[in-house]
């Protein structure tokens, strides 16, 4: 090794062990609590299975981010296609109110969310004095309103992945589709959508993967009535002090995660996307 | 379907729905403006006259929102200092460095960004507790340094890739010490990146909460931990104004940013 390569591999080395030390090992430690807190083996796994509040949670979990996702591609793919075929001055207004609540703290956000939904928020106030509804609607502190803040706070990811990835289509396949025919329906379905399909999929992995794992809008839309796995962990290790299941349930969470990567790096499609996604 | 049907079909309702879906995401967030100027004390429109009360409220320094607010700023510059300085030589490094363990911890140094946050606090409260770094500003601060790191190494290392590695190989022949070439030729060439990636970082450690909320509790007090906490107790107008002044913060950078760009973008052309 020369004396510059010596000088490049020390420049590595103050990174590299922040992040083992400061990150890697912390969360090699909850793997392995996993398997000896509080005595060794499987317990804590069997425990896990078989508890039905364990099970709620989960489903819970499953239930919320499906809906999320599928809610949030869906729509930003909608934002995204229209961005795309903006006019320059209209497309900066519209990147500005994708821009700003994506920069937005997530507390804000929640915060802004309970003050519409609530019993006497704004909604439900502007609802009942118009005289559309008798009484006011539960808007949150249950699925609805989690869901809600969950699509809000994702969807300016997807629709920025999502414009990414629609702009670097070559406009000259559209033209060739329109001259030879085809209709604005047909153009949609058979290219553009098509075209699409990587980013589509590389956004819905990172909404999935978010939503799994969120803590803050669950917590604060939800108010304990709407448990879902990062809000139960939460409680396990502030409150009931119950580190054994904390850390089984963070281990199935990394290991869900892990294996969602791996089939998305597996998959040529995704593959193109992150290398498409290259500055 | 008519013909005319059909037209508004396809060229109307994609853009109706599109500047639907925009206006979800904009309006519910200036929500906050009115309601911080409420003339009552709790939680509601502005009815009854308008009232900057509440603001007042928060620059009482026994309300708390003074002192956490400094706090967050203070923590949030330590930790963007580090961590730019950490991943600036990272990112040099793993450029000029041949072989494979960049690209491996590479992968590592980045898992912050998809590896949910609170597995890493269920794993800091435990090391925090046994090094007793539990509620101090040297715990919150490394913990930030680290989950900022993946984006500023992001940032600087786009910068880099545009960088000529001719340049480098120029400095040398001409004899430059290996310092010499990482300091005064490669890092002023990217120092754009580097200053993205600062503040990247800053916004990092300033909006971070799920960590923070496992590794402080009553001493260290950050803005985002203190609006948690009256999130949780009650609905208090204050957090309103807070709320309105990080929004008009943001919106105000987002604004100097898109302007200063154009005007960067227009003398480059």
């Amino acid at each position: 090794m020369s004396s510059f390569q010596r000088w490049a591999f020390g420049l590595t080395v103050p990174a590299a062990l922040l992040t083992i030390c400061l990150y890697v090992v912390p969360i090699l430690q909850v793997l392995a609590l996993s398997f000896t807190e509080p005595t060794f083996g499987f317990g804590n796994y069997v425990e896990m299975f078989g508890s039905a509040a364990i099970g709620r949670v989960v489903r819970t979990t499953m239930i919320v981010s499906a809906v999320t996702t599928v809610l949030t591609i869906v729509m930003s793919y909608a934002v995204a296609f229209a961005l795309v075929h903006m006019r320059p001055a209209a497309r900066r207004v519209a990147l500005f109110m994708v821009m700003v609540p994506f920069w937005v703290s997530v507390l804000v956000r929640a915060f802004a969310w309970i003050t519409i939904l609530r019993r006497n928020g704004v909604l439900n106030s502007a609802l009942v004095g118009s005289g559309a509804i008798a009484e006011p609607l539960e808007l949150v502190y249950n699925q609805f309103g989690v869901i809600v803040g969950m699509v809000h706070y994702m969807m300016p990811f997807a629709i920025l992945l999502l414009y990414a990835n629609l702009s670097e289509i070559d406009p000259r396949i559209i033209q060739a589709a329109r001259s030879l025919g085809a209709r604005p329906v047909t153009i949609f379905t058979r290219v553009w959508l098509p075209l699409s399909l990587p980013g589509l999929a590389i956004a819905s992995l990172f909404i999935v993967i978010f939503s799994l794992g969120f803590l803050v809008t669950p917590a604060i839309l939800g108010a304990g009535r709407v448990l879902m796995v990062a809000e139960y962990i939460s409680v396990q290790i502030s409150s009931t002090l119950r580190w054994g299941v904390a850390t089984a349930l963070s281990t199935t969470l990394l290991l869900v995660v892990g294996v969602l990567v791996a089939v998305a790096a597996r998959s040529p499609a995704l593959r193109a996307a992150f290398e498409g996604g290259r500055r | 379907m008519s013909p005319r049907l059909r037209r508004i079909g396809e060229r109307w309702l994609p853009w109706t729905l599109a500047w639907l879906l925009l206006a979800f995401l904009f309006v519910p967030v200036l929500v906050v403006v009115p309601v911080a100027l409420t003339a009552k004390d709790y939680l509601s429109l502005p009815t009854t006259g308008i009232s900057f009360q509440h603001f007042a409220s928060l620059a009482d320094w026994r309300a708390g929102w003074l002192p956490s607010i400094l706090t967050s700023l203070g923590i949030a510059l330590a930790s963007s200092i580090a961590a730019t300085g950490v991943s600036a030589a990272f990112a040099i490094g793993a450029w000029v460095y041949a072989g494979r363990w960049p690209s491996t911890l590479r992968i590592i140094l980045l898992s912050p960004l998809i590896v949910p946050p609170i597995i890493y606090a269920v794993g800091m409260v435990r090391l925090w507790s046994k090094l007793s770094l539990l509620d101090s500003w040297l715990g919150v601060t490394i913990v930030h340094v680290i989950l900022a790191m993946p984006l500023a190494v992001l940032a600087i290392g786009a910068s880099l890739s545009n960088l000529d590695p001719r340049l480098v190989q120029a400095a040398r022949s001409l004899g430059a010490r290996p310092p010499t070439v990482f300091g005064r030729v490669i890092l002023p060439n990217i120092l754009p990146g580097t200053i993205a990636g600062a503040i990247l970082a800053f916004i990092v450690s300033w909006d971070e909460i799920t960590v923070t909320l496992f590794i402080t509790s009553r001493r260290l007090v950050t803005l985002p931990r203190k609006i948690w906490t009256s999130i949780a107790d009650a609905v208090d107008p204050a957090l309103a104004a807070i709320a309105t002044v990080m929004l008009v913060v943001t919106i105000v950078c987002l604004l100097l940013r898109m302007t200063v760009w154009e005007r960067l973008a227009q003398r480059r052309s």
